[in-house]
């Protein structure tokens, strides 16, 4: 099975990143681009921009924030019953990262003491409520978690957190890897991870809508949706 | 307090984990080597030749699987797909060391060649070295060096995930990965009789 960006990025929102940072020709190209080739990934990682300076804090808060979207994704699609229907290979990938990812928000946390943010809202649009839809974004969101690590390990001024990034670094590339197997796509695309810049990696969880300001009303639609 | 306060966790957490309140990820916040200086070029040579040899390695096991036919399947498709790669991490570590490039050692994998059960736990074993080895070591590196160094160990994490998988393991047992030092990692290859 060959995935495309498109059949991954359901509301098309990593696409509107691509196609502001390169123009339409390209995302459109991108749309049918089979996810694995270089050329996706390269397109993905978008132009190395000399990037301010960011800070520890910053850093960190940006990652508790990602974790705690991931930690909320997985323990969403386990409540509404998405995993529970799964075959028992693919239940157990789906517990074990959300337990990984769990633990990961717990890790920054305690990192982060009083300087951590607040616990955002979130809504996944009906993402994790299916299996396909669920998986297909599982994909996608953990090559970022790695694109975004391998870009930021680098920029930390503490040592200490340089050493333990790379511990949790390699645990995404793992998620990553394991979730490609799952949809048999390629585990290890290309020799070596491109990075993503923070603010890269921002903008494209800004344009998932994930993120929300306020608490959805309904935790279960009653009725299926038409638009997906 | 932010900054006092973030300083003691992460002491915290270089110190064993329990103060991290999460059990199961200790082992992946251990201090940086004891030994290792501050970040320097040369520091970043003496790191970049002890990874070769490990990348050395795994070339050279893929490289002997796939030349005696004894693979098929997936792990045919996996050595296909990861030799290459490796070759590429050889490649770029030479490069960036020019002259200061150590030699290729000397390796011996027996058995795991030829028997496609024995090469799986040998390329787990050589995965499972090489990605935390790069943990070991990340933070020693040079700012730019630490770039390079992410950018392998993640593909590096990748290969021991989907080695696992194959082989019917857990691809990621832990939720933060432990360092391993220089010496642990190359006295267990030793021991296992690949590195003479």
């Amino acid at each position: 099975m060959s995935l495309t960006l498109g059949q991954v990025d359901r509301d098309e929102a990593l696409l509107e990143v691509v196609a502001e940072l390169h123009g339409d020709t390209r995302a459109d190209f991108l749309r049918t681009a089979a996810l694995g080739s270089g050329a996706l990934l390269a397109a993905l990682a978008a132009p190395a921009s000399a990037s301010a300076a960011v800070t520890d804090l910053q850093i960190l808060n940006f990652g508790l924030r990602f974790e705690r979207l991931q930690a909320s994704f997985y323990t969403e699609a386990d409540s509404v019953g998405t995993v529970g229907k799964m075959a028992p290979r693919k239940q157990r990938w789906a517990e074990v990262l959300g337990e990984h990812e769990r633990a990961h928000v717990r890790i920054i946390k305690k990192i982060l003491g009083s300087k951590a943010g607040k616990r955002p809202f979130f809504d996944f649009h009906g993402v994790t409520e299916t299996e396909d839809s669920f998986t297909r974004t599982t994909v996608a969101m953990e090559d970022l978690t790695v694109a975004l690590l391998a870009g930021v390990t680098p920029q930390v001024h503490d040592r200490r957190l340089t050493a333990a990034l790379f511990g949790l670094l390699t645990v995404e590339a793992r998620h990553a890897a394991w979730a490609r197997n799952i949809v048999k796509t390629t585990p290890a695309a290309r020799s070596f991870d491109e990075p993503r810049s923070l603010d890269n990696v921002k903008e494209a969880v800004a344009h998932t809508r994930f993120i929300v300001a306020r608490p959805r009303m309904t935790r279960r639609r009653r009725s299926p949706r038409f638009t997906g | 307090m932010g900054a006092s306060t973030r300083g003691q966790a992460l002491r915290a957490a270089a110190a064993g984990g329990v103060a991290v309140g999460v059990g199961a990820v200790a082992g992946g916040w251990l201090r940086p080597q004891p030994t290792a200086g501050k970040a320097s070029p040369a520091q970043d040579a003496r790191i970049f030749n002890f990874l070769l040899v490990l990348e050395q390695a795994q070339a050279a096991l893929y490289d002997a699987a796939l030349r005696s036919g004894a693979l098929q399947g997936d792990l045919l498709a996996y050595a296909r797909i990861v030799a290459p790669q490796e070759h590429d991490h050889v490649d770029f570590l030479r490069r960036k060391l020019g002259a200061e490039a150590g030699t290729t050692p000397k390796l011996d994998f027996g058995p795991a060649t030829s028997d496609p059960k024995r090469f799986q736990a040998a390329a787990i074993d050589l995965e499972e070295a090489t990605a935390a080895a790069y943990i070991g070591q990340g933070a020693n590196l040079t700012r730019g060096s630490v770039a390079d160094a992410a950018r392998i160990v993640a593909v590096e994490a990748r290969h021991a995930a989907w080695i696992r998988d194959l082989a019917g393991a857990d691809p990621a047992p832990r939720a933060a990965d432990p360092p391993r030092s220089a010496r642990d990692v190359l006295s267990e290859l030793r021991r296992k009789g690949y590195l003479r």
